[in-house]
């Protein structure tokens, strides 16, 4: 019979959803969440799946139902003759109209806390994306980024408070990258010549990667880092002791010779 | 009116007094039609070429730096076969561009675009033939220059194909972009120059041409669709091609349009600057996403007709698919920054363009419930080019739900430039547009050559295809929801994504497995152009215009004077026996 | 049997009918839609003068980079003529008056040609200010810093290498020399070595700012300073500029206005940017015209009779677009 052609159009919200709901088993769900404000964008993103998860298996489902049922030998119904309907045409127009809306206005806010709000305190660290590496800035003892005494790390490896709201500068140094944190559900991307910052809380310890997520050239791949999330006590130790450490670059007075007011 | 009972297996059709030479019936050809077939056969020829790209991309991705058999040499990898760092960038960026500009692009518009608008509308040929096939030619600087620039020193370009700059620019930012970002601007220019000319002569053709009776509320879906993306074409395109130029002028010229003050790259200190970056990726995807509905509509208008045509029941909702047709062109040019919420443009811009891309899901919602709605109490037909339209709405509905995911703006800040959205544009672009293509190429197969294609050959290709595709694609969602970052050569010394290799080698083998299996149509369409039992003029029983023109129609197309009586979508009409009732059928009073 | 005309393309077949939807002819349908996606072209140009323009830390005035209001103000009435013509033309042709219509396209041509070569005119002079697009051949500098100090001396060691190599110097040759001494010793020393004593002294820098204006100087400082009323207090800084002679257009001139072959590097702030968009949307406008005046070649060559009325319509209604841009191109390049 014809219709079990209709079959393999069901096999996609069943492998659709199967894919959805084992994968988590085998790991590979969103990765884990360190951060203050990641279960916001964590939620909305299970929301959205939930919903368009219901637009999908519902569709395909009405799809596979047609197909099955109003094929040529099977359906002993004359065609139902018609141009369509008016009545249906507005129900889902409206119907979507008002879940895009509510899911538009339920996001904003979490898009002006993660852009648009940085809080108000003195950036931590200057980080900078070159070709193919990232450089951070510290601050040397007087606690302040931009002065003389600052240093810089070439190394990949940024230390930064755990459980402290914290302020990077993010630079360029050539071409775009982009500064993404996928454990703090965190990306910006750096575009040189722009004063650019981003703002965020770790809520755990440990160390996770640093990814560059905007192709920067053939070095794109390996354009990697580690972030360290430390207690307060540690960071200082750790400041201290990269300050001293040899392969420490140091900061000279800001290019004297720039004629900039 | 005799026309209308021409017996539908007469078509020993006489060339309607047309002469001339080889060079010029099938080169330099000025008929529609001719030209749309060379316009197919280019594309399927560089769709091959795409896709031994992409399968660059997935051994790179499956067996990291290990040499790859056969097509490591060719793909212009480096000694011994293996793919180097930036061979992997440009073989990502070649492999779209060749895909969207050199495939997607020129099959619907130049192939179907060609051969369908004036045989659907009645016309003998396009308004203004001869830059009709100019714009044909005019692919072919496009081609040698793409197809060059894998050979010059550097490679082929290596900066995506969004090509942001500054790496674009600088030319000691990538290897590639020493001469290859040059011959791709300019490859691009030239596919730009040649839509430029077609759009603007499907539009007056649409515009001035239809035959008598055929109200444009009266055109099939397919040739409002190509009327909606030409205007597309023509609003949009010139943007980019203004962009381009001035790319290229920053590259060659050393203006700054696109570059900081004191750009530098490789600590050299660049040319002027005082531009701004992100000015490129304004106008890029003023064009681009555009583009992307440049991509589709004209697949939906196609999938409306055999849809229609193979359920025996008219389209449900004309009018409203006209509408949201309309609605998601309009609506494509307010939504580009959605590439950009976290480019560094401004966040409040970032709100705005989350809302209008909200909006535009609603005429695809339409869309969607409309082609629902065609199924619904039909007799459906389980041809190949209707198994193909089927699974095209099943898999724009993927595609599109996963384009929610994106558009809200907090989401995007995890999942873009991840494989989520490379999910998302391969579900809307191969799984739906490629597979419409697959089907129209069924469909229209016999009005191009006379003769059918196998029709358990193409259920075989369908749902083979239909299978790896999914297995290829649908995985990929999962990997971005992990935060997998597109493009890039070497994934697993992150730690984050170090689990990823198995699934990835899974995806790989399907993919090889999906490409290799396209011998299947491959010879199902050469063998069907000798041995393919012929057609006659309706084999479809279809009601469209073009399947009362004799198969294949000669040069003026129809052997009578089209007059029209009604839309294309009056099957299972009360009025006659048939259960079609073509557009020029006479009433049956008036006989 | 069709009242449709076809413009070009082999006949063939039957001849169909069609239900047009505009009564005008396809040439001049295509012509329409065509001009309208020139309209977008030359709106992502325009767009990008803009964004580029008040994305800028600063823009120098019109009258720092050469721009005379009134070459800009006698091209546009020039196009504005032109345009003006070819409705003559056409309208002598539509009553079949080819000579008369030719007349008038001849003279529309002759007025392209003069607008072209104003525009070349203007060109050269941006050139012989050293204003290029291009590199090597620009020598803008955005600020006067070290490097641009740097750029001076070098581009003084080269003339001065050049002159003393010649063997067999003229007398101007002479003066030459110790004018590109005397440069050397008044400005860039003192200046070099101001910064370099104390880097972060402002000294240094009103010392690099005075060459800087010394080469150069620039029409929108000067006027500033002659509003300012602590013009007596800074003019110190301005000596040199101030004791040469004002230019014709009425602004200052400076070392490389009065000795063309020095070719210093100059300073002008945001005139990098200035160049690339001027030369971009000017040149674009050029390349219009200049299709247009062979489009006129060409119909030159034929009888413009009824029978071309047509042709000459849609080439008219190019030519308004081109008029068209200039006259936005205008107010925004020359006046604001
Ligand atoms: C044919 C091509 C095509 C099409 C049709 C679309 C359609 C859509 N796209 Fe996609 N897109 C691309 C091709 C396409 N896209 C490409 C190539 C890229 C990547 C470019 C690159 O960076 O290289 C991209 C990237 C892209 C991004 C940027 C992601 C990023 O880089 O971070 C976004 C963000 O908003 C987006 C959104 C959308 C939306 C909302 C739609 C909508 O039009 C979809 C609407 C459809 C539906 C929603 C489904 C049907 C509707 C229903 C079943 C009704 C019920 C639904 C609801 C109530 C939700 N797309
Ligand atoms: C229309 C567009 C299109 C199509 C069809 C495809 C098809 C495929 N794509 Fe691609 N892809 C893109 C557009 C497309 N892609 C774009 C825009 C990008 C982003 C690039 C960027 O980041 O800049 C991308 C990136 C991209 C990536 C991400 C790379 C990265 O970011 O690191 C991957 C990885 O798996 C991939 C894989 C594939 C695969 C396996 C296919 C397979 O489906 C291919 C299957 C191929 C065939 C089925 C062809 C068979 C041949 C014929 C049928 C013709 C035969 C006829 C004759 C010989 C006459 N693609
Ligand atoms: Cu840096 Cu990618
Ligand atoms: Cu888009």
């Amino acid at each position: 019979m014809n219709r079990y052609w209709s079959v393999l159009f069901l096999l996609v919200p069943i492998g659709g959803v199967a894919t959805f709901i084992v994968a988590p088993y085998f790991n590979m769900g969103l990765p884990r969440d360190v951060s203050e404000h990641g279960h916001v964008i964590d939620s909305l993103f299970m929301f959205i799946l939930y919903l368009s998860g219901a637009v999908f298996v519902v569709t395909q489902l009405v799809l596979f139902y047609f197909s099955w049922k109003y094929e040529q030998g099977s359906n002993d119904q004359p065609v139902k003759y018609s141009h369509g309907s008016h009545v249906l045409e507005i129900v889902w127009t409206i119907i979507p109209a008002i879940t895009m809306l509510f899911i538009a206005i339920y996001q904003m806010e979490a898009w002006a806390t993660a852009k648009m709000q940085p809080p108000d305190i003195r950036p931590l660290v200057e980080v900078t994306g070159r070709q193919f590496n990232w450089d951070f800035r510290y601050p040397g003892p007087d606690g302040e980024l931009y002065t003389a005494d600052d240093f810089v790390r070439t190394d990949g490896k940024l230390y930064l408070p755990v459980d402290e709201e914290v302020l990077l500068k993010i630079t360029s140094a050539d071409v775009l990258h982009s500064f993404f944190l996928p454990n703090l559900r965190l990306k910006q991307d750096i575009v040189p010549g722009m004063d650019q910052s981003i703002w965020f809380k770790a809520t755990e310890k440990g160390g996770y990667d640093i990814v560059c997520a905007e192709l920067c050239g053939w070095g794109h791949y390996k354009m990697k880092g580690r972030v360290f999330f430390l207690s307060a006590d540690e960071y200082e130790a750790k400041l201290e002791e990269m300050r001293l450490d040899e392969n420490t670059m140091r900061v000279v007075q800001d290019d004297t010779l720039d004629t900039d007011e | 009116m005799s026309t209308v009972t021409a017996d539908p297996h007469s078509d020993a059709h006489a060339d309607h007094g047309h002469s001339g030479g080889f060079l010029s019936t099938y080169v330099f050809s000025l008929d529609h039609k001719v030209i749309g077939l060379q316009f197919l056969f280019s594309t399927l020829i560089w769709f091959f070429v795409g896709g031994m790209l992409a399968l660059g991309i997935r051994w790179q991705l499956a067996f990291p730096w290990r040499p790859m058999p056969i097509l490591g040499d060719l793909l212009g990898a480096a000694e011994g076969g293996q793919i180097a760092p930036e061979n992997y960038t440009m073989l990502v960026t070649m492999h779209a561009t060749v895909m969207i500009f050199f495939v997607i692009i020129p099959v619907l518009a130049g192939a179907f675009g060609n051969f369908l608008i004036p045989l659907m509308i009645g016309a003998d040929d396009m308004a203004v033939p001869v830059l009709n096939m100019l714009s044909y030619w005019f692919m072919w600087p496009a081609f040698a220059l793409i197809g060059a620039s894998f050979f010059v020193e550097g490679g082929a370009a290596q900066g995506g194909w969004t090509s942001y700059p500054p790496l674009s620019v600088i030319a000691e930012a990538a290897p590639g972009s020493l001469n290859g970002q040059n011959l791709w601007l300019l490859g691009v220019t030239f596919v730009g120059i040649a839509s430029m000319m077609g759009s603007i002569n499907y539009m007056t053709t649409i515009i001035q041409m239809r035959a008598p009776g055929m109200t444009m509320f009266r055109l099939p879906m397919t040739i409002w669709a190509m009327f909606i993306t030409a205007i597309l074409q023509a609003f949009a395109l010139p943007v980019l091609t203004a962009a381009g130029f001035m790319q290229v002028s920053d590259r060659l010229l050393g203006t700054g349009f696109f570059l900081a003050e004191g750009a530098m790259a490789n600590n050299s200190a660049m040319a002027s600057g005082g531009g701004q970056p992100l000015l490129w990726q304004h106008l890029f995807w003023f064009y681009s996403h555009p583009a992307v509905y440049i991509m589709i509509l004209p697949a939906m208008g196609m999938v409306s007709d055999i849809l229609s045509c193979f359920s025996r029941k008219p389209l449900f909702g004309y009018k409203p698919m006209v509408y949201s047709i309309s609605g998601i062109a309009g609506l494509g040019f307010i939504v580009w920054g959605h590439h950009m919420f976290v480019s560094g443009m401004n966040p409040m811009l970032g709100m705005t363009f989350m809302v209008s891309t909200m909006m535009i899901a609603l005429p695809s919602a339409i869309k969607t419930f409309n082609w629902l709605g065609t199924l619904w109490g039909g007799h459906i037909q389980y041809t190949t080019p209707m198994l193909f339209a089927i699974s095209f709405i099943s898999m724009f509905i993927i595609g599109g739900l996963s384009g929610i995911f994106m558009a809200a703006t907090p989401v995007d800040i995890f999942i873009h430039d991840t494989y989520f959205i490379v999910a998302h544009f391969h579900y809307v672009l191969f799984a739906g547009t490629a597979m419409a293509v697959f089907g129209a190429i069924y469909f229209w197969y016999p009005k191009m050559f006379g003769r059918m294609m196998n029709d358990s050959w193409g259920k075989v290709h369908f749902v083979l295809t239909f299978l790896l595709m999914n297995l290829v694609f649908y995985p990929m969602h999962i990997l971005g929801m992990q935060g997998f970052p597109r493009r890039l050569a070497d994934p697993y010394h992150y730690e984050t994504f170090r689990n990823l290799l198995p699934m990835n080698q899974f995806i790989s083998y399907a993919a090889f497995i999906l490409v290799g299996l396209q011998i299947i149509f491959v010879i199902n369409f050469f063998g069907s152009m000798f041995f393919g039992p012929r057609s006659g003029r309706n084999p479809w029983r279809s009601n469209g215009l073009e399947w009362q023109a004799p198969s294949p129609p000669g040069h003026g197309n129809f052997d009578f004077q089209p007059i029209i009586y009604r839309g294309p979508y009056e099957y299972g009409s009360p009025e006659v026996e048939e259960d079609f009732y073509p557009q020029n059928q006479p009433p049956p009073e008036a006989k | 049997m069709s009242d449709n005309p076809k413009d070009d393309g082999p006949s063939h077949g039957p001849n169909f009918d069609y239900q047009p939807a505009l009564p005008i002819s396809n040439g001049k349908t295509f012509m329409w839609l065509f001009l309208s996606t020139e309209i977008m072209f030359f709106a992502a140009l325009f767009g990008t003068y803009l964004v580029l323009r008040f994305g800028a830390i600063s823009w120098p005035s019109t009258h720092d980079v050469h721009l005379a209001e009134i070459w800009g103000a006698t091209n546009t009435f020039v196009l504005i003529c032109s345009s003006v013509t070819i409705v003559l033309a056409l309208e002598a042709a539509k009553k079949n008056n080819a000579s008369l219509a030719k007349s008038w396209m001849i003279l529309t041509t002759l007025l392209g040609v003069v607008f072209l070569g104003i525009k070349m005119y203007e060109y050269k002079a941006k050139f012989s200010h050293s204003l290029y697009p291009q590199y090597p051949h620009s020598q803008i500098y955005e600020k006067a810093d070290v490097y641009y100090s740097q750029a001076v001396r070098k581009r003084l060691a080269v003339l001065k290498a050049e002159l003393e190599n010649t063997t067999d110097r003229t007398e101007a040759q002479n003066e030459q020399l110790t004018l590109v001494d005397s440069i050397s010793l008044d400005y860039v020393v003192p200046a070099e070595k101001a910064i370099r004593e104390d880097p972060a002294s402002p000294a240094g820098r009103i010392l690099l700012l005075e060459m800087a204006d010394a080469i150069y100087p620039r029409a929108s400082v000067h006027d500033q300073h002659k509003r300012s009323t602590h013009a007596a207090a800074l003019s110190s800084n301005f000596h040199l500029a101030s004791t040469s002679t004002p230019a014709a257009t009425g602004h200052v001139q400076g070392l490389n206005d009065l000795y063309p072959w020095l070719k210093l590097p100059i300073m002008i702030p945001g005139g990098n940017m200035w160049v690339s968009t001027y030369f971009l949307l000017t040149g674009f406008h050029a390349l219009h015209v200049i299709i247009g005046l062979i489009a006129f070649a060409i119909m030159l060559t034929k009888t413009l009779g009824t029978s071309n009325a047509g042709l000459i319509e849609n080439v008219g209604l190019y030519w308004h677009f081109v008029d068209l841009v200039w006259i936005f191109l205008f107010p925004l390049l020359y006046l604001f």
